[in-house]
């Protein structure tokens, strides 16, 4: 996956209503791309064949 | 005994001397008051230190045991806890300059409970901004460690870990989302636990991540720790998650024999190339190893696939849902959050909807696989972390993609118990000397899920078989 651009996280951040200028921009864009490659490096088949139930439920089987 | 050698004293120990009359609650206050004056400036473990108050609540202490009235093993001890955790009349930061003004009406449910075993509540501790795991980000400036004072004492719990080792509390409480009770524990050479989700009320306590959250101690030895762990455990009407089962006797169950036990050590973590971890501590996981199969445990290695990719999904989901819980504040207030916390929180909020949703299906697998590991062992052992505490670079700043990712893969050395909700203990398990100074190793030890009993009565087996636990900082 292309990491994301500048201009593109500033486009990202307009759309939940975040004004993300320089010296910030730089730093997140870095940041949502580690978290963006990191989760695309990961492809696990099964993962789509769970069903995402939060922990509390699971844990509540005695 | 000298005033100054008190705070020294374990939990245990200052217990006994109570107990006995030998000591008293307000010398015994005094006496850790006197510490934090004198060493708080190069620690800056401490938000708020309550002295008149802890004063106060020491001289009642002290009428209660003269009049036979002894609670039990907190009963006169000082405590402090993280300033996440909601403290009645007294301001609860979150280390961040939006909450200075924040004064909670009620006490979090887990600082009613030491007091109500008689505990005194000496201050609120120092934290990364908001719990977001960042060590130079409270709006207080950051805690130190006390084994080398220009290190990391570990996230986001950075104030418990600094307070309990340089004896300013005889035990602490943190809060672990992601780590922040483990890594002050092995950064700081201390005993965390982090209890499984559901044992302990999350009640008023900031949230970081509602499904991930725990409260739980960062203590000096194994005992102390099963100590402050039973007095704040157990259902509580005001969580709905927590659970109606019973708190067993932790302390009473520490000296039970481990022989049999069987003990996983994970694979993943125990190897250079997968995860980075620094040889001196594989080895030092491999020496206790030993211990315990000295000890009469039974050791096997366990495979766990996904240990290196929980970082990143537990950093997907705590932040997304951490910064869910006050939008506004991002949108209306940036300039007054951290830089660092900013730019987290700004990425937070662009994680797209099908990676937050990836990373819940993901946990569920992971879930599926700590839970498969222990139908074959008792526990699972690992590091802590990939070595000893960092420098702390005070500069602050993201400054490239390789160091945000390099974040994320160091976070997995803790995503295992994260994800699942299993208990997880960090304990001292060497040392290792950098630039002429002893820093702390750690292991973690985690069992299934309410069976905390089992992990600390490892632990202290472990424990009573080595000598790391009575090594102390020089700092003075």
């Amino acid at each position: 996956m292309a990491p994301l651009s500048n201009e593109q996280v500033r486009a990202l951040g307009y759309a939940v209503n975040l004004n993300i200028e320089e010296p910030d921009l730089t730093e997140v864009t870095h940041s949502i791309n580690a978290i963006l490659d990191s989760m695309d490096a990961i492809n696990l088949p099964e993962a789509n064949l769970v069903e995402p139930i939060p922990i509390l439920l699971p844990a509540m089987e005695d | 005994m000298l005033p100054e050698e008190i705070p020294l004293l374990s939990v245990v120990e200052l217990a006994n001397h109570i107990e006995k009359k030998e000591i008293t609650p307000i010398e015994t206050v005094r006496a850790y008051l006197s510490r934090i004056e004198k060493l708080d400036p190069q620690l800056n473990a401490y938000i708020t230190v309550l002295a008149d108050e802890a004063e106060q609540a020491a001289k009642i202490a002290g009428q209660e045991i003269l009049n036979g009235n002894y609670r039990g093993p907190l009963h006169g001890v000082p405590v402090a806890v993280k300033d996440q955790i909601h403290s009645e009349g007294i301001r609860t930061t979150d280390a961040s300059q939006i909450r200075t003004e924040f004064i909670p009406n009620e006490d979090a449910t887990v600082l009613a409970n030491l007091k109500a075993a008689g505990a005194i509540l000496l201050g609120k501790l120092n934290m990364s901004e908001f719990a977001l795991g960042d060590p130079i980000s409270s709006a207080f400036g950051p805690a130190h460690n006390p084994w080398d004072v220009d290190r990391s004492p570990g996230t986001s719990s950075t104030g418990s870990g600094a307070a309990t080792a340089g004896f300013l509390c005889a035990t602490s409480l943190g809060e672990d989302t992601g780590g922040s009770i483990r890594g002050p524990a092995a950064n700081c050479g201390l005993v965390g636990l982090r209890p499984t989700w559901g044992r302990v009320s999350r009640y008023g306590v900031d949230g970081a991540c509602w499904s991930i959250d725990t409260i739980g101690p960062i203590s000096r030895t194994v005992a102390d720790c099963a100590i402050t762990i039973g007095a704040i455990a157990g259902f509580d009407p005001k969580d709905k998650y927590t659970r109606q089962i019973s708190v067993p006797d932790y302390y009473a169950g520490l000296t039970k024999d481990i022989t049999g036990l069987k003990i996983g050590v994970v694979k993943e973590l125990m190897d250079t190339n997968t995860m980075g971890t620094d040889p001196v501590v594989i080895a030092a996981i491999n020496a206790a190893l030993e211990v315990f199969a000295g000890l009469g445990a039974e050791i096997q290695e366990i495979s766990l696939p996904l240990t290196k990719h929980t970082g990143a999904v537990v950093r997907t989901i705590t932040h997304t849902e951490r910064v869910s819980l006050h939008p506004e504040w991002l949108r209306e207030r940036p300039q007054e959050f951290h830089h660092n916390t900013r730019v987290a929180f700004m990425a937070a909020n662009l994680i797209p909807a099908q990676v937050y949703y990836k990373a819940q299906k993901l946990r569920a697998v992971v879930r599926d696989q700590v839970l498969n590991a222990f139908k074959e062992v008792d526990l699972l052992i690992q590091p802590t972390s990939s070595g000893p505490a960092g420098l702390m670079d005070l500069e602050p700043g993201v400054r490239s993609l390789e160091q945000a990712k390099k974040a994320l893969v160091e976070g997995g050395f803790r995503g295992l118990y994260s994800l699942s909700g299993a208990p997880a203990l960090s304990i001292p398990c060497g040392f290792t000397s950098e630039r002429g100074t002893d820093l702390p190793l750690a292991m973690q030890i985690a069992g299934r899920h309410f069976e905390e009993a089992t992990v600390l009565r490892a632990a202290y087996a472990y424990e009573q078989a080595t000598t790391w636990h009575s090594r102390r900082p020089s700092i003075e």
